[in-house]
């Protein structure tokens, strides 16, 4: 009985503290998740959901895996599930590619002596403050194909000016660029502290061991970021692996730069019933899938001593 | 903790805490650069910041040119440029934007503040007290990220249904909190992790409690921080679109911005000047609330993740 | 004003297995004492403190502060004050204020805090910044608040968690002689960790010496110095250390450098009664001197001779039972032999320190 008036005594505040966020985080993730991964097992849709504004009740049946067979067959009539994993994949690795390259070459740039630094890096951040459905406007009127600035400018210098946001991969390649272009900041400013945590002493003691820079790069700038790289890329690519928003404005419905999420907004919002057992599927899915990656990843940290 | 990590922490939070004095970094680069080197740096830098800013810079432009003059194929900076779209748009012929306006005003504002009071409390609980089910709670926070929440609109609805909260900004409010607030306590709890354990003990001998410390001391030290969390609270409310399609009323009047501007492009696909005009004005804000922070991002994002 | 009672307290980390910091310690402290706690790092010295403070738990036994148990009470209805080493100061408050922040908290009225603030401000020569923030401040000025912080609060009991270690060496040694002399000036009872055993032994009324949790001994500074309850205290108290070497007994005592030393009486019946084969011998540096090569002494091989100015310090090796084990000398600081060279040394035979060899307590 003591052990327990102590344990009481040792957390309540702790559990005080967390009992708001714990308290709206199962009423409005773990319910809702729970309700989903139910949905996904029968046939909902529109239809016959309950519609209390209609006072209709509910007459959807349980229907078992019979969502995930036909979603893991890879039926293009239910998004073509392999293939648009595929896709998935390769938009989420060419931005996060890019995102970090760039941010971390920006970000080196910024951490050096370098006159009007604080302009540069208010600019340089600015794509991150603009909401995203207006980055997705300003991007699609810049790749119009008959009044975008962008094929303005290639025909200016005797290129061809390809329609970008139509029926073709070129799509996936714009929407990839106004991505990464909205991705950057983030990476180029959590790098920058990063970088700025590493104790200057480091590259002078490697300039006295006759570190050339790049070596010094290798070196000291690299492991110094490891703390925060492995944290920026590993939430990277959970956020542009889920992120919905960019493509559906930019592109619309396009089969082309279909991803995962985007097919299951398409079969939730669009059609003539909303077919919410396929919607729900595709998001029991797209969990898993990063829920097997992320285990993998920390795996691989772990293994190579980091501690996360 | 050991007791040179603790100086040291002081040390560099103390700087934090300063607006970022470059004292300790400015020992990066002792050596002077070559003209030439500089050149490609400035080359660089400002490459990259044309290309952070051109595409909302371009939607300024368009802002001030009638519908039919931002669809020319030879596009200029300036042609018959007038404040006429914002007139149109703030006077309300093109939707009740300033009620709009009011609306998006509310909701961010209610998610910064709900949201930074959630992840206050818990990222000061998970940096300070080793509770039973620390570990879990964080690790649950990294699995929210992956959710697609886009695909739980149904169970979502349905929940906000039953709290008497659909349709209401309230109910808003907490989806946006939900989807905010496991990254904003990480960010927080590494900031937190910045502050001194001692400060945290001597308020505890000087008479605090546990709250009274939170409150009055860890807080105010942690403006970096919190300024850094609010900024990301407030974008995740104000551009959102999906959500805020789902879970408000209808009536017009009770959008917000992004919702409103949303039903505008779809109804007027081709007067691009008054919708840049619009875009401006839903930046404007945005942009605002980032310059406030931005001299704290560097310091508040990389506490945040390179404690992870 | 109060004095201070450990019962039996322990303090045990959770882990494979559970570290007990503080073990079963017993201590009292009396009212208005200057109580210094010192042991090398890990000792769990800081960890009995905080155990007073009220910022770390009691698992076992009680701590009382003038009669009152308050064991499990919260540190601020404990009537302490504390001087951390980091000085913890509240960066966002200026001098004032953070001396005045536990009154404003009791909700003294304003003006009796400000007064008292201006009375610790100049006992502290810290008048001309009370408006400026600890981030202005030098280091030894920082100290000087966080001395303040706790002088305010005329608390019944001031807890100093190494207060001086991150001065410079000049610096610290002057504040201590500042805070041994406020100390007495208050009157307050007063218990200060410190690793530094020359700070202890300056400052305390009394020291007490902890090992791995454990309370080795707890007495006045000369007491510790001449005798020693066992061979860590020995090893730990005096500067440079005691010589400890175990070595084999004889009839008449033990040999070192072809010299035999004898021992007294008691203890070689003692050792014999305890069967004992060996003991481990104590011999500080300043009970050694050289003397002529012809006179009665242990042959030493100098190897290095320090000279501090007024002392100086010959470290060498001595022949025990056939291995030439390291001895550090005192010697007079105008003639020190020269490295290299064959010395004889004697030992002050009253001045010996005997210990047992394998648990190492105090034999006489």
């Amino acid at each position: 009985m003591r052990g327990l008036r102590r344990w009481a005594d040792r957390h309540w505040y702790a559990y005080a503290m967390v009992l708001p966020v714990v308290v709206v985080v199962t009423v409005l993730v773990l319910y809702p998740l729970a309700q989903g991964v139910y949905f996904s097992l029968t046939n909902i849709n529109e239809g016959n959901i309950a519609n209390p504004v209609l006072d209709r009740p509910a007459t959807y049946d349980w229907v078992g895996l019979s969502n995930y067979r036909k979603v893991l067959s890879g039926d293009t009539s239910f998004g073509g599930f392999w293939t648009t994993l595929l896709r998935t994949l390769v938009w989420t690795f060419s931005c996060v590619v890019l995102h970090y390259g760039i941010g971390l070459l920006l970000a080196m740039l910024l951490n050096r002596e370098v006159r009007l630094r604080g302009l540069y890096r208010v600019l340089l951040i600015l794509p991150w403050a603009v909401p995203a459905f207006i980055s997705a406007f300003a991007w699609k009127y810049l790749f119009n194909a008959d009044y975008g600035l962008i094929n303005y400018a290639l025909e200016a210098v005797g290129l061809p000016g390809p329609v970008w946001l139509g029926q073709s991969d070129l799509a996936l390649v714009a929407v990839i660029i106004v991505n990464v272009w909205l991705g950057v900041p983030f990476m180029m400013v959590a790098l920058l502290g990063g970088l700025q945590s590493i104790p200057s002493d480091l590259y002078e003691a490697a300039e006295m061991d006759g570190a050339t820079p790049w070596q010094r790069f290798v070196h000291v700038t690299l492991p110094g970021l490891r703390s925060v790289s492995s944290t920026v890329i590993l939430l990277g690519i959970i956020w542009t692996f889920n992120m919905f928003p960019v493509i559906y404005l930019v592109t619309g419905q396009n089969p082309n730069t279909r991803i995962l999420i985007t097919y299951a907004f398409e079969r939730f919002f669009s059609g003539a019933s909303r077919d919410y057992a396929i919607a729900s599927t595709y998001g029991v899915l797209i969990l898993s899938v990063l829920l097997v990656f992320a285990a993998a990843y920390r795996r691989a940290l772990r293994s190579q001593g980091e501690v996360w | 903790m050991t007791i040179d990590a603790a100086t040291v922490q002081v040390a560099t939070s103390a700087e934090a805490r300063g607006g970022g004095g470059g004292a300790r970094r400015a020992a990066r680069s002792h050596r002077r650069r070559g003209p030439l080197a500089s050149l490609g740096l400035h080359a660089a830098l400002i490459a990259a910041s044309v290309i952070a800013v051109f595409p909302v810079f371009w939607v300024l432009v368009t802002s001030f040119k009638p519908d039919a003059r931002a669809v020319e194929p030879t596009p200029k900076l300036v042609n018959q440029s007038s404040l006429d779209n914002y007139v149109d748009v703030l006077n309300g012929s093109k939707g009740a934007f300033l009620s709009w306006f009011g609306n998006s005003v509310t909701i961010a504002a209610m998610t910064t503040v709900l949201g930074l009071f959630l992840a206050a409390t818990t990222g000061y609980a998970v940096s300070r007290f080793n509770f039973p089910g620390r570990r879990g709670l964080m690790l649950g926070f990294l699995v929210i990220q992956m959710f697609p929440f886009a695909v739980l609109i149904v169970p979502l609805y349905n929940i906000l249904l039953a709290l008497g909260l659909q349709g209401s900004s309230i109910g808003l409010v907490l989806v946006y909190c939900t989807t905010a607030v496991p990254f904003c306590t990480y960010m927080l709890k590494g900031y937190f992790d910045t502050i001194p354990r001692e400060i945290d003990e001597a308020g505890r001998v000087d008479g605090l409690s546990p709250f009274g410390v939170f409150w009055r001391l860890v807080l105010p030290l942690a403006r970096p921080g919190l300024a850094v969390t609010a900024f990301y609270a407030f974008l995740t409310a104000w551009g959102e679109v999906a959500f805020a399609s789902a879970f408000l009323s209808a009536a017009d009047e009770s959008k917000t911005l992004a919702v409103g501007l949303q039903v505008f492009v779809q109804q007027n696909r081709t007067e691009w000047g008054h919708l840049a005009a619009a875009s401006i004005l839903v930046a404007v804000p945005a942009v605002v609330v980032f310059y406030l922070v931005q001299r704290f991002l560097v310091a508040g994002l990389a506490a945040g993740s390179v404690k992870g | 004003m109060a004095e201070v009672r450990y019962e039996k307290a322990s303090r045990i980390f959770a882990g494979s297995p559970p570290v007990r910091a503080v073990d079963q310690l017993d201590l009292e402290v009396s009212d208005g004492e200057f109580l210094v706690l010192v042991g090398p790092s890990g000792s769990g010295k800081s960890t009995a403190l905080r155990m007073l403070a009220g910022l770390e738990e009691v698992d076992e036994g009680g701590i009382f502060i003038g009669g009152r148990d308050v064991t499990t009470l919260a540190p601020k209805q404990r009537d302490i004050a504390m001087v951390f080493q980091s000085y913890a100061l509240y960066p966002h408050m200026t001098v004032a204020e953070n001396m005045g922040f536990a009154l404003k908290l009791r909700g003294v009225p304003k003006t009796e805090i400000r007064s008292k603030v201006a009375e610790a401000a100049t006992m502290l020569d810290l008048s001309p910044y009370l408006d400026r923030k600890p981030r202005a401040l030098s280091g030894g000025q920082r100290q000087r608040v966080a001395m303040g912080r706790a002088i305010v609060r005329e608390p019944s009991v001031f807890c100093m968690d190494e207060p001086l270690s991150n001065l410079d060496a000049k610096l610290r040694v002057e504040t201590r002689a500042n805070i041994a002399a406020l100390q007495r000036r208050l009157g307050t009872t007063t218990i200060y960790v410190t690793h530094d055993q020359v700070e202890a032994m300056t400052m305390g009324h009394r020291v007490a010496v902890l090992q791995g949790g454990v309370l080795q001994q707890c007495d006045t500074p000369r007491a510790l110095y001449e005798r020693p309850a066992n061979a860590f205290v020995a090893g730990f108290i005096g500067s440079p250390a005691m010589n400890l070497k175990t070595v084999p007994l004889t009839d008449e005592g033990a040999v070192l450098g072809g010299h035999t030393i004898r021992l007294p009486r008691e203890v070689l019946s003692v050792a014999s009664d305890e069967g004992l084969r060996e003991v481990t011998l104590g011999v500080r540096p300043e009970s050694m001197h050289l003397v002529g090569s012809d006179e009665a002494g242990s042959s030493m091989t100098v190897e290095l001779v320090e000279e501090l100015g007024a002392d100086a310090f010959a470290y060498g090796t001595i022949d025990v039972n056939g291995t030439p084990e390291r001895f550090v000398a005192r010697v007079d600081a105008r003639r020190p032999p020269a490295m290299g060279q064959q010395v004889t040394v004697a030992v002050h035979e009253n001045e010996l320190h005997v210990f047992h060899a394998e648990d190492g307590s105090r034999l006489l």
